[in-house]
This record gives C-alpha cells, sequence and structure tokens, in this order.
C-alpha cells in the first residue's frame, strides 16, 4: 500500500510541474484570436521587431561560429597555459545576469569610454544601433555553440585525426574534412541553441542599444515595451512566434543530438 | 628506405617511457616490435609516424631526418590498434582519402583504389561504412588505407589485437605476402609472440622503454639473453648462478635460485663471458631436459638433480611435466611415447652440460665474436 501511495504523491508532484510549464503557454494562447493575430502581423511596428530580431541573430549565429568554433577547437584539441582560464570565461555569460553583461558592453563601448570614442571617431556607433544588438547577443549566446562544439569535437577518436595526418593531411585538410563532418550534429545544436538564446536575449540588448522602434527594437524589447504601453495585443502576438520559435528550435537540437555524446552546457 | 632511430627518449610527467632507445631496420624488413602492455610500443611507433615528438633523439627515414617533419611528410603508413577508420566515409572514400589528399585525378583514384579492394577481396563492401563491417574486414580496409598511397614505411599497432584467431591468421598471410610483393621496409607492434615467430624477419623485445634484444625470431626463441626476454617468450627453466670455477672445456656453476633449501652445483659448457665470481642467468629449455627413473644411474656426463613429478598435461607430441627440485620448479617436455611417470613420483631431472643457456644481457650485434656466447 505504501508503495502506491508514493507513486502516487511522485505522480501529483509531477503534475504540478507540467502545470507550472504548460499553463502559462496555453494562456498565451487564449489571450488572443486568429483575426486579432492576423491585425498585429500586419502592423508594420509588429513587423520591423520581427525583421530586426530575425536579422540580428543569424548574423549573431554566423559570427559566433566564425569566432566559436576556433575556440571549441583550441578547447577540445590543445594543451596550453591559461586553458582553465579560457574555459571558465566561456562559461561565464551564462552564469552573468545579461543586464550586468549589457551594462558592461554599454560601458566599454558608450562615447565616453576610450574605445567608445575611438570608435565613434572612425564613425562606427556601436550603442543604440543594430551593431550594438548584435554585439550583445553575441555575448550572451555564443558560449552555447563553443561548449556544443567543443563537445563534440572532444567526442572524437584521436586516432581517426592522426590516421588523417599520416595519410599525409595537414591540419587545415584534416579539420575540414574529418573534424568538421564529425562534429556535424555537434555543431548544428549548438547553432541551433544560440540562436534561440539570441532572439530570446532582452536584458543585454536593451541596455545596449535601448528600443527605438523601427531601429533597434527587437522582439523581446518590443514585448516588454507594448506591455508597460498598455499594447498586451501586440506583445501577445510576438511572444506566441517567439514560442514556437523555441519549440521549433528545441525539436531540431533534440535531432541533432540523438544517439551523439556532445555535452550541451 | 630503412628506418633509424638515434638515442630517442621520452618522458610523461616526469616518468621515462622511452630510454636512450637505438633501434635500426633495414630497408624492406619486416620488424616486429614486441613487449608487454605498457612498453613502449606505442610511443616508439608514434615517434616514428611523427604523431609524438620525442623529447631528445633523432630519427631517420632513409637518409631523410624526419625529427622535426610533421607526420603528414614523413610518407608513412600507419595502421591503428583500434583501425581509426573515418565513420562518415564509405570504405571507397576511406582508403581514397590519401590519394584524394595528393589531389590526383578521380578516374585514376577510383583504378588504384579498386586494384587495392581486389587485392584484400573487399570490392563488394566498397559502399559500406565501416559501421556496416566486421573486425576483418574493418581491418583490411584499415591495411589498404595505408598502402594505397605507397608509402616507404608502414607502421602497425597491434593490428590483429581485436580479432579472432582464425581471421588473424589470414590478415598475417594477407599481409606478410603484400609486404614481400610491395618490399616497404614494415614495423609491426605486437605483445603476441606467435605473431612476432610468423611475420617477423627480426624481433626487438622492447621492455619499459628498452630494447632488451633484437634478434630473428629463431634466435630470440632458442637463445633469450635476459631474464626478461626468456620470461617474456615463455621460458621456464631460469637458474640464478655464480661462476665457482673455470676449467677448460666447462665450467662449475652454484645454483642459487630463491627458494633452494640448499646450494646446488652444475657443469656447464664454457662460455666467453664466463668469469669466475660472476652472476648469471642460465636457461635451459624444457625439451633439453630428461627425466630418469629415481632407482636408474644416471650418465655421468649429465648433471642430475632430484625431484618430484607434480603434475602433467598433454600438449601434442609431448607431456609437459613441472616437477619440485630442492625448493625451484623446474619444467620438463619429455615426447609422449618415452613419458612413463606418475604424479608424485621421485624422478633425476638431468641435463647435458651444454644445455644451460646462459642469458648475458648484453646487446647482440652481428658481429662474430659478440654472438659466439650463443652458438658456443
Ligand atoms: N599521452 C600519455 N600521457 C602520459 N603517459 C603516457 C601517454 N602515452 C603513453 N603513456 C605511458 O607510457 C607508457 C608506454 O605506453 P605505450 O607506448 O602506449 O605502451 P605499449 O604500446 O607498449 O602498451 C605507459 O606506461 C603509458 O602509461
Ligand atoms: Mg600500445
Amino acid at each position: 500500500m505504501k508503495g502506491i501511495a508514493f507513486d502516487l504523491a511522485v505522480s501529483l508532484i509531477a503534475a504540478v510541474f507540467v502545470c507550472l510549464l504548460t499553463l502559462p503557454i496555453f494562456a498565451l494562447f487564449t489571450a488572443t484570436s486568429f483575426v486579432e493575430l492576423v491585425n498585429q502581423f500586419s502592423s508594420p511596428l509588429v513587423l520591423s521587431a520581427i525583421v530586426i530580431s530575425l536579422e540580428t541573430s543569424l548574423i549573431v549565429v554566423f559570427l559566433a561560429l566564425c569566432l566559436g568554433l576556433p575556440v571549441a577547437y583550441l578547447l577540445a584539441t590543445k594543451q596550453f597555459r591559461g586553458k582553465e582560464i579560457l574555459d571558465t570565461l566561456v562559461d561565464l555569460p551564462i552564469s552573468m545576469p545579461p543586464l550586468v553583461a549589457g551594462l558592461a558592453l554599454l560601458i566599454l563601448l558608450g562615447g565616453n569610454s576610450k574605445l567608445g570614442g575611438l570608435l565613434n571617431n572612425c564613425g562606427i556607433d556601436l550603442i543604440f544601433s543594430k551593431k550594438g544588438i548584435i554585439i550583445a547577443q553575441l555575448f550572451v549566446s555564443s558560449p552555447f555553440l563553443i561548449k556544443s562544439a567543443r563537445g563534440a569535437f572532444e567526442s572524437i577518436n584521436n586516432n581517426v585525426i592522426d590516421a588523417s595526418l599520416t595519410l599525409g593531411a595537414s591540419k587545415f585538410y584534416t579539420f575540414k574534412k574529418v573534424l568538421l563532418p564529425l562534429a556535424k550534429n555537434g555543431i548544428y545544436a549548438g547553432m541551433v541553441m544560440t540562436w534561440a538564446r539570441a532572439l530570446g536575449e532582452f536584458g543585454a540588448t536593451s541596455m545596449v542599444a535601448g528600443c527605438i522602434p523601427y531601429k533597434t527594437e527587437t522582439m523581446t524589447v518590443a514585448i516588454y515595451h507594448n506591455v508597460m504601453s498598455g499594447e498586451l495585443g501586440s506583445s501577445v502576438a510576438i511572444a506566441l512566434l517567439l514560442t514556437i520559435f523555441s519549440f521549433t528550435s528545441l525539436l531540431i537540437f533534440k535531432s541533432r543530438i540523438r544517439g551523439q555524446t556532445a555535452v550541451i552546457v | 628506405m630503412g628506418i633509424l632511430l638515434e638515442k630517442i627518449s621520452k618522458n610523461y610527467n616526469g616518468q621515462a617511457v622511452l630510454k636512450n632507445l637505438n633501434l635500426e631496420i633495414v630497408r624492406g624488413e619486416f620488424h616486429v616490435l614486441l613487449g608487454p602492455s605498457g612498453g613502449g610500443k606505442t610511443t616508439t611507433l608514434s615517434v616514428i609516424a611523427g604523431l609524438i615528438r620525442q623529447d631528445r633523439g633523432s630519427v631517420f627515414i632513409g637518409s631523410r631526418n624526419v625529427s622535426r617533419l610533421s607526420p603528414e611528410k614523413r610518407k608513412i603508413g600507419f595502421v591503428f590498434q583500434d583501425y581509426a577508420l573515418f565513420p562518415h566515409l564509405s570504405v571507397f572514400d576511406n582508403v581514397a582519402y590519401g590519394l584524394r589528399v595528393k589531389k590526383i585525378k578521380a578516374s585514376k583514384i577510383s583504378v588504384r583504389v579498386g586494384h587495392y579492394l581486389h587485392k584484400v577481396g573487399m570490392e563488394k563492401e566498397r559502399d559500406k561504412f565501416p559501421h556496416e563491417l566486421s573486425g576483418g574486414q574493418k581491418q583490411r580496409v584499415a591495411l589498404i588505407r595505408a598502402l594505397v598511397t605507397e608509402p616507404e614505411v608502414l607502421l602497425l599497432d597491434e593490428p590483429m589485437s581485436n580479432l579472432d584467431a582464425l581471421t588473424r591468421e589470414t590478415i598475417a598471410d594477407e599481409l606478410k605476402s603484400i609486404q614481400q610483393e610491395m618490399g616497404m621496409t614494415t614495423v609491426y607492434v605486437t605483445h603476441n609472440q606467435g605473431e612476432a615467430v610468423l611475420l617477423g624477419d627480426r624481433v626487438s623485445v622492447l621492455n619499459h622503454g628498452e630494447i632488451e634484444q633484437i634478434e630473428s625470431p629463431d634466435e630470440l626463441f632458442c637463445h633469450p639473453k635476459t631474464e626478461f626476454v626468456a620470461r617474456f617468450i615463455g621460458a621456464k627453466n631460469i637458474l640464478k648462478a655464480r661462476v665457482i670455477r673455470i676449467n677448460q672445456h666447462e665450467a662449475i656453476a652454484q645454483v642459487n635460485n630463491s627458494g633452494l633449501a640448499k646450494p646446488l652445483k652444475i657443469r656447464v659448457k664454457k662460455y666467453p663471458i664466463f668469469e669466475k665470481g660472476k652472476e648469471i642467468n642460465l636457461c635451459i629449455h624444457p625439451e633439453k631436459i630428461i627425466l630418469k627413473r629415481e632407482d636408474k644411474v644416471v650418465d655421468g656426463n649429465l648433471n642430475q638433480i632430484r625431484g618430484k613429478i607434480l603434475d602433467r598435461r598433454n600438449n601434442g607430441r609431448f607431456v609437459k611435466a613441472r616437477i619440485a627440485a630442492g625448493g625451484m620448479e623446474l619444467h620438463a617436455a619429455i615426447p609422449k611415447n618415452i613419458f612413463d611417470f606418475e604424479t608424485n613420483e621421485n624422478v633425476w631431472v638431468c641435463f647435458a652440460p651444454d644445455t644451460p643457456h646462459p642469458l648475458c644481457g648484453k646487446r647482440c650485434r652481428a658481429t662474430e665474436t659478440e654472438r659466439r656466447c650463443l652458438k658456443g
């Protein structure tokens, strides 16, 4: 009898948890109607937020790939002094509050700082611009790619890499023809996670880029902005779209890491 | 192209894995590197390949000093213990890899790869992926992948250790005939004495990062020179002794193996390395031991030790007997047709003075003077 009671208790607690996760999403779906959604998605302001978000987050994925793959490769295959430090640095943005990251970026790149001033003189203005959004998102989301790619590189049998070298291939050729294809799934998974994180980024982005409609207002920033000014309708529409995006990316992510030992975050 | 290793040393975290290793392998030789696990075989092979950089010493392939060259420039073929096939490539693409690296024309690659696939009977598997192959098939692919670029030097790291006995034998035959046909210098690493005898032109025995003996397999098995080699190749009767008198043709040695109740004097053929008072190890092949009934008179020319048969075991045409002799254990292999002793029977263990062979421990170079200790 006791065994059944225990099973029952565990199931009940799990049910509470499931409600905690599903009820809010359900609420989101019921807060709107089809007509309302069509209306919202034809509003230029909503569309602009969607375009800005997609544009910046995709550029971030690309940049994370360019900057993150070498770091992942280094961490996975090389022993060097300061490796622990680099490893910790990569983890930092994940545990750091995004607002803090945003503030740090603001101070570094703002017109009053040396670097900001220098960039300003060259005609590059990072604050309150799309470039600022990209930098903020990159800061916060690139660790996901690095960690995933690193795990994928590490799971490759060293002898397979050595085999390529003994067959006359250079390190670069080996990277291209052996490491990349074998780490493919881990890298895709990392890209998807990075994209999802960049898309959902709010704190650092709003710090660095503010919320200038049609210029720096991303989807998340728009949700916040609109709720604050009492326009729940557009917020819900954008939120629903984000939910669908994140659900899709989760599915892609799951399908990519199935049967693969890549360590994710 | 021969291979020359000159004073190679390698440490891992302060632990010496290769100690001042010297090894010369002549062009076209099939050289077997034999030794227990952890002896430094893989490390030696990796140093030749350039996959591991030695701390000190030089590596020559032919007349090229390749000590500082990265692996891709050394023109070698390497077969890994775990095959290390490219899991994302088909059999054909695995084998073609080395040729594609060299930017050889696709039509030529196709012919070359086809030729090698045919050589090991793998044409049918050309489009399969590594995970669809049996161990023996993977091994064949790994082998021809290394051979297809026609390297000057072929290095194999325990290539058969994951295969069943039958496959092992077939692949060993294939490998040996391919090697003889193509004539590349081959270094074959194994911990299996059987493979060493079957394949090697010469065998070197590696222990704790040092080569204990380099020899043809026959010579190695008949005349191990150190206690380690003797034990590793399965020698049983090792007598620790001190030379106490040297006569014209013979020496008297006092055996003092641990466990021996009282020291035991034996007559041994005189070898050049003998000096009065010197501690030596003597090895007697079990086949050279003669057993006599306790009540039989023994030929006065033979050494004789009292013993008792502990157990007996049939082994082909021989009976292998374990004998307790005054506190040490001796092993005899007696032809089945003349063995008629019972377990627990008391016997005389007899051997002629020219049967114990000294384990001299010296490096054996091919010069006659240094071989005299063996040939006598
Ligand atoms: N990368 C390494 N780091 C530390 N120790 C190693 C490394 N590679 C090998 N060793 C040590 O070197 C010794 C010889 O190893 P190895 O050459 O693989 O021997 P074998 O192939 O004969 O079994 C072993 O004691 C092993 O622990
Ligand atoms: Mg090994």
